[in-house]
């Protein structure tokens, strides 16, 4: 990390050019990937990557430089570089730091760098072990375990100074069913904002029997059909739903721009009101937490929608300047190379008031959407598509014959008014979330629900 | 500090560690970009960065290590970081360090200049006023960005072997966002930006995003059904890419392609070419040698609809008895060698646009399409995808429709193109890929719509 002198003469140097703000984002990250595929271990690879990212303001706008060169001489030349693009150089100003430290809610145990190899490789050994086992269809496994220990310092020309350490750990398991004339897949990828303890939350034999379980449903599937009809969405992943159809588009990204279905509607209904929708980056461990925001504000517990009401939307420093709103702690980059923008952290829809099974009763024919993949949404008209990774119909309130192949489509605002059950199931499930600001890992979840009516891509 | 300081450091350590078959892998990108939004400049970006990768073999085994962190102590850490990831690797690696081909092609990729920040934001104006000026239903939020972004790689190894090379695009994006009584719209176009016809370049890119989130205003809806679907090329070179990895020889090998054992059979209808460029006519990307350090050439990968080979690096090739074809790839300076195609296409067939729509006689002409990362699995080759396009009657292009799916299978689809249009639509490269494909026309496509 930079010594405060340099930092209070870069902070100069960038708002030199008629800035009104600046600030440096500075990062040590290093990230450690095993995988293993044909029952070996394949691949071990880690890297580190070092670089700063300064940026300047002025109003709302933004002039950014990169670098990884962290020699004096490299800062200081991006650091006039950015001056010299937001105008003309006068002299370096007077900034003076003063450090903050911010509480850690995220206590690691087992911190990856500290383990052995030979620990990482077991872990990876069993899960792929227990796909294999699962059935003698799978023909393949193969398995990823990658952990990420990122360090940041922040400072900027408010005075603040601060640094903070963030791990985290997932393991991602792939495995393919093959009936000699053709191969399906299934996958598990859990993850925690955690060190390798995190397989004692769950182990990685659930993870291998899960990928398994998938890729043998999905061989014995046939394809979904295609057409309108209601849809029972379980919880987990399942929250992806809420992530596409609504959550991009109460980023400051998109609202602060006029860019949104979601515009001037705070305090309006634009849900059922049996949906009530967080966005949380305090939850202790979660894959989508974090102590601050790539800004170095504190991440915190953000109700979006309350009862079906919007009440607030994801606010970084630009949104804020841009929507005259406050901050919210949403503030997130992928790595120094990138500027930051709003962005979600865990995102769910909370429990509702109906009981799971009378959510699968109530439907006579449609889809039961049991795991779903990733999507993607236009924030402007709230357009979206997301992929069933493991899916059944249902007949008569019950769960029948599996179904393979179908994606579901709609518009954001219309599926928030059709999502007229919500079950008592809340759980969460984890990707990387890809925007402006590259790729941030996120947390989606949702209890069971049910979505009355939506288009179903099948044959 | 400099290549040569970096690399004594890292060999003098490597011989002290008892290595002596190893390669640095040198990567560095420097990009600028400007952004306009509502006709004003909004934000001005640059980045440099500079990462180097080891690999190692040790006891027939291979290690890799990467960083960022150009200093004598990193280097020495990176060296003692592949020793140990080395060490616990179980696969035997059988190819070791690559010597060197005999020859390389001569280079045609253009020469790159990148574009002066003050050329950047002049472009990115010109577009941003030119998308308000288009239409007066063009409202606020419309954006547009201009981008220069370079790369230099160098391959440095224990067999003397020394590469390099470094090229570079500049490119524009626009986004128009259109609005007609309570309807909002937006569509986005990306063009290279030829350093001698910035004007030209600009043009065709502000028409193109306009007219099409224009085009969207309106947009009816699909009964659900089975339906003639043309793939315009831009849509068609996207399913291309996200199925690509059907070639690579690593999945056939590991059971994750559907061409297992294909070699030499009819995969697609007869008029279907696919061929690998690495130096493209029209392409500001390109190389001579792959990830390796192999020499590249152009190859047909299917020919007249039949397989001719699955796409290589040394270690699948040699497991598989036959040359490397030089694809192997890293998709950034850290990764492990994979395999990548270089300028990936489908090549041209005969027929005009306006042919392809009288062959097509009904059907829908599919110009958007959308999540093809979740909703197309290159395992099972099942797609269903978000779309948009227009209603095609008696062979002429109506109404705009949206929010239905298009599903089918990638093998499928290649066997029922039933015909190809004759203008390639060669894509941007992100990276080192790039892709390329006419218009398609597919008979009785299933659709869900309302």
């Amino acid at each position: 990390m930079l010594a405060q002198r340099l930092l209070e003469e870069i902070l100069g140097i960038a708002v030199s050019g008629g800035a009104d703000f600046a600030e440096v984002y500075c990062e040590l990250t290093r990230n450690g990937r095993v995988s293993l595929r044909n029952n070996l271990i394949d691949t071990i690879a880690d890297e580190t990557v070092s670089g700063v990212g300064i940026r300047a303001f002025r109003g709302t706008s933004t002039v950014y430089g990169s670098t990884s060169d962290i020699s004096r001489e490299g800062l200081i030349k991006c650091a006039r570089s950015v001056a010299s693009a937001m105008g003309e150089c006068r002299e370096g100003q007077n900034i003076v730091l003063r450090e903050r430290i911010f509480p850690n809610i995220h206590p690691v145990r087992i911190v990856p760098a500290s383990a052995e190899v030979g620990y990482k490789t077991e872990l990876l050994r069993a899960a792929c072990a227990s796909a294999s086992e699962y059935d003698k269809r799978i023909v393949q496994a193969v398995g990823n375990l990658m952990t990420v220990d990122h360090t940041i310092q922040i400072a900027n020309t408010e005075g603040l100074l601060t640094t903070d350490r963030h791990v985290r750990t997932r393991m991602a398991v792939s495995a393919i069913a093959s009936n000699g004339t053709e191969n399906q897949s299934g996958s598990s990828s859990p993850g925690r904002g955690m060190g390798l303890e995190v397989f004692e939350l769950f182990t990685p034999e659930e993870i291998g029997r899960t990928a398994a379980q998938q890729a043998i449903t999905n061989l014995e599937a046939v394809y979904c059909p295609a057409g309108t009809m209601p849809v029972a969405i379980e919880n987990g992943f399942g929250g992806v739903i809420f992530h596409e159809a609504c959550g991009h588009s109460l980023e400051a990204t998109s609202v602060g721009i006029g860019c949104s279905q979601m515009c001037g509607k705070l305090g309006q209904k634009i849900a059922n009101e049996k949906v009530t929708a967080i966005d949380d980056g305090t939850i202790p461990g979660a894959w989508g937490s974090v102590n601050i925001d790539d800004e170095g504000n504190p991440t915190q517990r953000n109700v979006l929608i309350e009862n079906g009401v919007l009440k607030n939307y994801m606010i970084d420093r630009l949104g804020s300047r841009r929507m005259g709103m406050p901050m919210t702690g949403n503030s997130r980059r992928e790595s120094y190379l990138y500027e930051p923008t709003s962005r979600m952290t865990n995102t769910f829809i909370d429990n509702g008031p109906d009981k799971n099974e009378d959510i699968i009763a109530s439907i006579d024919y449609g889809l039961y959407a049991k795991s779903m993949g990733g999507g993607s949404v236009n924030p402007l008209t709230g357009a979206f598509n997301f992929a069933v990774t493991e899916g059944y119909i249902i007949r008569n309130g019950k769960i029948c014959e599996a179904v393979r192949g179908a994606s579901l489509i709609g518009t954001g605002s219309q599926i928030l008014e059709d999502i007229d059950m919500v079950g008592q199931n809340l759980a969460t499930g984890q990707g990387m979330c890809g925007s402006s600001s590259g790729s941030v890992p996120t947390d989606v979840g949702q209890p069971l629900i049910r979505v009355s009516k939506i288009t179903v891509g099948g044959r | 500090m400099n290549f040569e300081a970096l690399k004594n450091a890292l060999v003098e350590e490597l011989t002290a560690l008892g290595i002596s078959e190893y390669e640095i892998y040198y990567m560095s990108n420097s990009d600028t970009s400007v952004e306009t939004l509502n006709k004003e400049i909004s934000s001005f970006t640059s980045g440099n960065r500079g990462g180097l990768c080891l690999r190692v073999v040790y006891d027939g085994k291979l290690g890799y290590a990467s960083s960022e962190l150009m200093d004598t102590e990193e280097m020495k850490e990176l060296a003692r970081r592949a020793l140990e990831n080395a060490k616990h690797v179980e696969k035997p690696d059988k190819v070791g360090i690559f010597k060197g081909s005999d020859s390389y092609e001569e280079s045609r990729v253009p020469e790159y200049r990148a574009l002066s920040a003050e050329e950047l934001k002049r472009a990115a104006k010109e577009a941003g006023e030119a998308i308000f000026a288009y239409s007066d239903k063009v409202k606020d939020g419309s954006m547009s960005q201009t981008v220069s972004t370079g790369f230099v790689i160098r391959i440095v190894n224990s067999h003397g072997l020394d590469l390099s090379t470094s090229c570079g695009v500049n490119a524009a994006i626009a986004e128009a966002v259109v609005a007609e009584g309570e309807e909002f719209q937006s569509a986005f176009a990306l063009e290279e930006l030829k350093p001698e016809d910035i004007g030209g370049s600009l043009n065709k890119l502000v028409g193109k995003a306009t007219d099409e989130a224009l085009s969207k205003i309106g947009a009816g809806l699909v009964p659900s059904g089975k339906y003639n679907i043309i793939f315009d090329g831009k849509q068609m070179r996207q399913l291309l890419s996200v199925f690509s990895s059907v070639f690579s020889a690593r999945m056939v090998l590991d059971g994750m392609s559907m061409l297992k054992g294909k070699i030499g059979e009819k995969i697609a209808a007869p008029i279907v070419t696919v061929t690998d460029d690495p130096q493209r006519d029209g392409s500001s990307i390109g190389t001579t040698f792959d990830a390796e350090g192999v020499a590249t050439h152009r190859r047909a990968v299917v020919e007249n609809g039949v397989l001719i080979t699955y796409l290589h690096n040394r270690e699948t090739a040699l497991e598989m008895g036959v040359e490397s074809t030089a694809n192997a790839s890293k998709g950034d300076y850290s990764s492990p060698v994979s395999i990548m195609p270089h300028s990936f296409a489908i090549e041209p067939g005969d027929k005009s646009f306006d042919e392809l729509l009288a062959l097509a006689g009904d059907g829908i002409l599919v110009t958007e399409l959308k999540g093809l990362h979740a909703g197309a699995n290159p395992i099972t080759g099942d797609f269903s995808l978000e779309s948009a396009g227009f209603m095609v009657r008696d062979g002429k292009v109506c109404e705009a429709v949206k929010s239905f799916t298009v599903a089918g299978n990638f093998l499928s689809l290649l066997e029922n193109i039933s015909a190809l249009s004759n203008e390639l639509e060669l894509g941007v490269a992100t990276g080192f890929t790039g892709f390329a494909s006419p218009a398609v026309l597919v008979p009785g496509m299933s659709v869900a719509g309302k």
